[in-house]
């Protein structure tokens, strides 16, 4: 019978890892993603490490899941420090079919991915974006553009809501009041900075216990923790 | 004490042309941008820069014709230069890489990453 077929995109220290675990796979590797997308494979399973010489894995994943021809690899983004469920919900919302920190525990990660093999049948439908981000009583749902805080609908602006995904999206990272305004806003600096820590009062209000997540970084911006 | 080393950012979007030229200076590096393409590889005959932050989809020529041009000037030749673009296709990607881009950035971009990208490309270990 024909092995599986495996790609490694990333460090020597990602191919040792799966060397050992993906055993019984015939594995391939690839230590850039110009190296890899020179003749991508159509089908099986794809290791991307996060963080690559030429292109961050989360946008090589978002590239391939993109792409007719690449669409129906599994694909697999692995982190590196400690497990961020952030970084996750990010990286399955990009088009990974899984996500895990480096080193992951090697049976788990053997068992998870052998399920998804198991699933990814010719022909099969292709993972769907989350429709929804749910942090606790907290749920954002980007393509209805609806929020909610215990069931009960926050009633945000398109502008608020820009906002709050644009946090989500980039959570644990400070935003200074000029990238929200050149990211969120998309007018430069002219609108002013104070209509930014103005729009962002009303966001705390609105979101209630959630408000307090988006915290004020004296002289830098704002931050988005939850 | 070595000169600050100096990044050439070429976008016809002003506002990602001001926030890359603000992470390229966080970086420690001193800043010339170019709105078009043309301009740009002008400008960077005439003075080489240590990287290239290059859009794709620029006014004049292509990114990837403006790197191609680079390449053949023999002081560019070896310019690291960064791609950062809102083309994500597969295709336009790997033309990208393949013309020997150090990185290849998809707007919108994550400040962090640029800001590593950009380290990586003017302070190699």
């Amino acid at each position: 019978m024909k092995k599986p077929s495996a790609a490694c995109v990333g460090s020597p220290e990602l191919r040792d890892f799966l060397a050992g675990t993906l055993r019984g796979f015939s594995l391939k590797y690839y230590p850039s993603a110009a190296a890899f997308l020179k003749a991508p494979p159509a089908r099986g399973l794809a290791v991307v490490e996060a963080s690559l010489p030429d292109m961050a894995g989360r946008d090589l994943v978002a590239v391939l899941r993109g792409d007719r021809k690449t669409a129906g690899l599994l694909l697999v983004l692995v982190g590196g420090g400690p497990y961020s469920p952030a970084a996750a919900a990010l990286s399955l919302e990009n088009g990974a079919d899984e996500y895990f920190s480096f080193p992951p525990d090697s049976t788990l990660f053997r068992a998870r991915l052998l399920n998804l093999l198991g699933r990814a049948a010719p022909g099969a439908r292709l993972p769907e974006k989350p429709a929804e981000y749910s942090f606790g009583a907290l749920r954002i749902s980007p393509e209805a553009r609806a929020a909610s805080v215990g069931g009960e609908r926050v009633r945000l602006t398109a502008l608020e809501f820009d906002l709050l995904l644009y946090f989500l999206r980039n959570q644990g990272r400070v935003a200074s009041r000029t990238v929200l305004l050149e990211q969120v806003w998309k007018l430069g600096t002219e609108a002013g900075t104070r209509s930014v820590d103005k729009r962002i009062e009303a966001l705390r209000c609105k979101l209630g216990r959630f408000g307090s997540k988006i915290r004020t970084v004296f002289g830098l911006g704002y931050i988005f923790k939850l | 004490m070595n000169p600050r080393p100096r990044v050439l950012v070429i976008d016809d979007e002003p506002d990602y042309l001001r926030i890359a030229a603000r992470i390229a200076s966080k970086a420690g590096c001193a800043v010339v941008t170019a709105p078009a393409a043309l301009p740009g590889v002008e400008l960077a005959e005439k003075s080489p820069p240590d990287l290239v932050l290059l859009d794709v989809g620029l006014p004049d020529i292509s990114g990837f014709e403006a790197a191609r041009r680079m390449r053949r000037i023999p002081a560019l030749a070896r310019v690291p230069i960064i791609f950062f673009t809102v083309r994500s296709e597969l295709d336009m990607v790997s033309e990208g890489l393949k013309l020997g881009a150090a990185g290849y950035v998809l707007k919108p971009f994550d400040p962090d990453e640029l800001l590593r990208r950009i380290k990586a490309a003017v302070f190699p270990a």
